[in-house]
């Protein structure tokens, strides 16, 4: 089942909100509502280059437009996610929780990314733990032949 | 527990800024209420396991953020959803006259024509009630949807409104699919207890 995390635009929204961009570009005048727009749907893409672009469009918005900063933190949080890059994800929730430590959404947020990084830092404990099987296997052989000699 | 799930359906929450619509939800999820609620950013999305008559449903719920800024891209989570909570405040009379907007908006963005529709009259608990019972279960009738009042902040109506919207979905044939489609036909749902509650209903 798909979540914040893993749900995907539909590619007729994220080529409506990609034309109007760029409309807007092509004439120097680009609104801080266009570029949210498509940055939204750049970081719900299933391309991590989309994601990418997304994010970038986003950090130039947190700098140059203060009135969404709570929104884009909380999308360059997501976007970040996506892309795997967990530590820089939860700095950006962070940050988030800074200006306001109660928010339900972000520490839902927070909570969602941390079992994440757990799910997959689970997998490659497994991984790990199957070679030390494997080599307590032969450890284990060796010393069996070992014994078998001494008798 | 270890149950058996019969099917994942989901359910949107839409409706004016300020109505409700997150604390209804952390009511229903979390059993909890914050007097401080902050405003959605975007969607919020959160899951839960409801019991009805029998069977064990869970709910993927997507809480969609009533500010203007975020309205051009709402709808496109309404796709593929079987139900629809549209959230308004007995307190407010403007979110109620909003109702038919956001009723539009579902008619032209949602996927499924059979979507199961339920106003929330939201916030009872307050003193200076704009909108009467009446004219909102006269409103519900004239669009065909369910009708409950509930506050969020004393849990009134709150559990009895997810589970009355869960019981009409799986009520209506076609809306959903069973996991254990190999056993049981869908459709054939001979089996499930109707409901003395039809395309609308009043909470006691």
């Amino acid at each position: 089942m798909a979540d914040v995390l893993t749900e995907i635009v539909q590619p007729d929204d994220l080529k409506k909100f990609e034309k109007i961009y760029h409309e807007q570009l092509y004439k120097n005048d680009v609104t801080p509502k266009a570029q949210f727009e498509y940055a939204w749907c750049l970081v719900r893409s299933k391309y991590p280059t989309d994601i990418q672009k997304g994010i970038i469009l986003l950090e130039e918005l947190y700098k140059t437009h203060e009135e969404g900063q709570r929104d884009y933190l909380y999308f360059l949080a997501i976007g970040n996610a996506r892309l795997k890059q967990y530590t820089k994800a939860l700095n950006y929730v962070r940050s988030f929780l800074v200006i306001e430590p109660g928010n339900q959404q972000v520490i839902t947020l927070q909570q969602t990314i941390k079992k994440r990084m757990e799910k997959e830092g689970l997998v490659g404990m497994a991984m790990a733990g199957g070679v030390v099987l494997a080599v307590g296997a032969i450890v284990g052989v060796g010393m069996a032949i070992a014994s078998k000699v001494k008798s | 527990m270890d149950e058996d799930i019969l099917t994942t359906l989901k359910i949107l929450i839409i409706g004016e800024s300020g109505v409700g619509k997150s604390s209804l939800l952390l009511r229903f999820t979390e059993d909890n209420f914050d007097p401080e609620q902050t405003l959605t950013i975007g969607v919020d999305f959160k899951t839960k396991k409801l019991n009805i008559d029998g069977n064990t449903v869970k709910l993927a719920i997507w809480d969609t953020a009533g500010q203007e800024r975020f309205r051009t891209l709402t709808p496109s989570y309404y796709r593929d959803a079987q139900g629809a909570i549209l959230v308004f405040d007995v307190s407010s009379y403007a979110t109620f006259s909003k109702l038919s907007t956001w009723l539009n908006e579902l008619e032209t963005y949602s996927t499924k024509s059979n979507i199961v529709k339920m106003i929330v009259g939201n916030k009872i608990d307050v003193d200076n009630r704009e909108v009467s019972r009446e004219e909102a279960m006269k409103f519900a009738r004239r669009y065909q949807t369910l009708y409950i009042e509930a506050s969020a902040k004393t849990r009134d109506g709150v559990q009895t409104a997810f589970e009355e919207l869960v019981h009409k979905i799986i009520q209506t044939p076609g809306l959903w699919e069973s996991y254990a489609s190999d056993n049981i036909h869908i459709g054939d749902r001979e089996h499930l207890p109707r409901s003395s509650c039809a395309s609308y209903c009043g909470l006691v």
